[in-house]
């Protein structure tokens, strides 16, 4: 069975955050990752459980946008094993992630991201045509879900910082993605925005979603179920 | 969010059409002045070879219609070798010539006749007689001037054509009765004027009968004395023909008869290697501008390439959106430089031949051809460079 047969089925059989699944959505052991001389990630071993919402903390230099691009399947790590959802991703082809990560994961970036000739429901739409067909109505739904349906005509450049990344939560969200990750998303945002995001995460959170967050914030950390530290591409317990 | 669902169906085509055109004709409006200049250069390009293929294509295709009604273009003969030819004795058997005008090919061909000439009595004075194939003599002979009309039937006995001198000294109008007697009297036929030729030459002389009357007033049955044809051949290929010819059919000798529009074949064969060269130097300019374009389309759009492949666009949708929208600019381009080119052509054409340039369909398949197989080769780089854009390296927050 190829892998995206494979995910095509584990697609349709997951509505979001599938519990029929094993319940451990990331598996990294052993994980390292050298920039050449620079040892970016040293031996990171974690889990996260379904519905689990968790945050990475550290100072910056830390190793955390390195760990994100890893379990993004942007990077790949030097040593270690991935299992993503019971899937050894880290020897994958390049195409096969790309199918991985169009099925099973929702990115939010700090810089939103969102295609700016493209409205807000149009962008939302892009991650459905990749995954598999542009849906508009389950697009305008998930606008709803974020509170911006009546923006959903508005270019990026006409929305404000905070609702371009709550465009950018309803493009990761659109897939029903077994993992949401999140690196820095309220690190562009104000006070209100930052409140605004977060309340978000945690209720999609609440709706049993598997969620990894990125924060310099403290008080954003402590509102997650758990917090995973790393100093110089270590874990700090 | 409840009904978010993921098993939407992959198969739906139109659907993903949709998106992607969307996706295509949004990037394609944002850059409106780069994809002004791309537009631009393969714009010039089409247009070029346009002007250039059409100038080519017609000026041949008017080339051999002038040759077509230039007239007799190769002459026929028995093989002289050791014969010094009593006069009216040594001729070839009409059966040959024929042979070897049937074994041209048949496309080339615009007309043929066979010739018989002799010395006959034409009521008081003598007259050169010829006998001809009066169809092919018609089609050889494109810019004689007939008062009354040409012979149609090939064996009408009844008829005659006659050169205008000697209407004039015998008086003789279009309808008038003649009575032709060979030299030795001993055939004699009454025959009527149905057309008199004025070409300014030897045929204002003459008296023209169909062959086989001829042969049977000049006792020469099954004979005829040379051939002239009407051949479609540009430079050398008239003369590729008659060697050609000349080999297959020892008896005859084949001589092409040199004349003024060779000359234009030949300035044409010359300018074709030109027009070549000159189209050659503009597809790779357009390949340069189109290039150097796209390369800086891809960098101002690195970001949103990195963004779609993290969003799960393979290699491929990212190569399938750029072909579509660099084949896009090049209809709108071909589509537009044809016009131009179009109008081009008749500057070039008033120009160099003095001559208005007609439509040719082949120019446009070929346009399109040639551009777009510049465009093609202008996007591989920069195509190649967007699909080695890594998401992790440019999607780094600042
Ligand atoms: N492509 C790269 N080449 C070389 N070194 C790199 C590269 N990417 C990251 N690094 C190094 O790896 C280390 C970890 O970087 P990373 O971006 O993961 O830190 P971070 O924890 O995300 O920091 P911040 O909080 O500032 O975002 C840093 O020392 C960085 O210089
Ligand atoms: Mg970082």
């Amino acid at each position: 069975m190829t892998v995206s047969n494979q995910l095509t089925s584990d697609a349709t059989s997951s509505r979001f955050g599938s519990t029929e699944q094993g319940r451990m959505v990331i598996d990294i052991r052993g994980l390292g990752k050298r920039f050449g001389a620079v040892a970016a990630l040293q031996d990171v071993s974690f889990d996260v459980q379904r519905g689990e919402f968790i945050a990475i903390m550290g100072p910056s230099g830390s190793g955390k946008t390195t760990l994100l691009n890893i379990l993004s399947l942007l990077d790949r790590p030097t040593e270690g094993d991935y299992h993503l959802d019971g899937i050894a991703v880290a020897s994958l082809t390049e195409r096969e992630q790309t199918v991985i990560r169009r099925e099973k994961i929702g990115l939010v970036f700090q810089q939103f991201h969102l295609i700016p000739y493209l409205s807000a429901l149009e962008n939302v739409m892009l991650a459905q045509h990749y995954h598999s067909v542009a849906d508009r109505e389950e697009a305008l739904e998930a606008l709803e879900h974020v509170g911006l349906a009546q923006r959903r005509d508005h270019l990026p450049s006409q929305l404000s910082g905070g609702e371009q990344q709550r465009v950018c939560i309803a493009r990761a969200l659109i897939n029903a993605p077994a993992l949401i990750l999140a690196d820095e998303p309220t690190g562009n945002l104000d006070a209100d925005n930052e409140g605004l995001v977060m309340g978000l995460l945690e209720r999609l959170r609440d709706e049993g979603r598997t969620i990894v967050l990125v924060t310099h914030n403290p008080d954003l950390g402590e509102r997650t179920d758990r917090i995973v530290r790393l100093q110089h591409g270590r874990l700090a317990s | 969010m409840a009904d978010a669902n993921p098993g939407r169906r992959r198969s739906d085509r139109s659907l993903r059409l949709r998106m992607f055109s969307m996706l295509v004709f949004r990037s394609l409006t944002v850059r409106g002045s780069r994809i002004g200049i791309a537009l631009g250069a393969i714009l010039v390009g089409a247009a070029v070879v346009s002007a250039l293929t059409s100038l080519y294509f017609d000026i041949s295709i008017k080339m051999s219609e002038e040759l077509r009604a230039f007239g007799a273009n190769v002459i026929v003969t028995p093989r002289s070798a050791g014969q010094t030819g009593g006069e009216g004795t040594h001729g070839i058997a009409a059966e040959t010539l024929r042979a070897a005008i049937g074994a041209l090919p048949q496309g080339k061909i615009v007309g043929a006749s066979p010739f018989l000439y002799g010395v006959v009595r034409l009521d008081v004075a003598n007259a050169v007689l010829a006998g001809v194939d009066f169809q092919g003599l018609r089609a050889i002979s494109p810019y004689w001037q007939v008062e009354g009309s040409w012979v149609t039937a090939d064996f009408d006995d009844r008829n005659v054509m006659v050169g205008r001198r000697i209407a004039q000294t015998m008086q003789m109008k279009i309808g008038s009765p003649v009575t032709i007697i060979n030299r030795d009297r001993t055939h004699q036929v009454q025959v009527r004027v149905k057309g008199i030729v004025d070409t300014g030459g030897a045929e204002d002389d003459q008296v023209f009968v169909n062959l086989p009357l001829a042969q049977r007033l000049l006792d020469r049955p099954d004979q005829a004395d040379l051939a002239m044809l009407s051949v479609i051949a540009r430079g050398g290929e008239a003369d590729a023909l008659a060697a050609d010819l000349a080999r297959r059919f020892p008896d005859i000798e084949v001589r092409p008869i040199r004349k003024v529009s060779q000359a234009d074949g030949k300035i044409l064969d010359k300018i074709e290697g030109l027009m070549a060269l000159v189209a050659t130097v503009v597809l790779i300019i357009t390949i340069l501008c189109v290039n150097a374009t796209l390369t800086a389309m891809v960098a101002a759009r690195t970001p949103q390439i990195g963004l779609q492949k993290a969003i799960g666009a393979g290699n491929g949708s990212i190569v399938a959106q750029f072909m579509a929208e660099t084949t896009v600019i090049c209809v709108v381009a071909v589509a537009l430089g044809l016009g131009v080119g179009f109008a081009l052509a008749q500057v070039l054409g008033q120009a160099v031949f003095g001559a208005w340039v007609t439509f040719r369909p082949v120019v446009v398949p070929l346009t399109f051809g040639l551009s777009f197989a510049a465009a093609l080769i202008a996007a591989v780089l920069p195509v190649r460079g967007a699909v080695r854009i890594v998401p992790a390296r440019v999607l780094k927050g600042e």
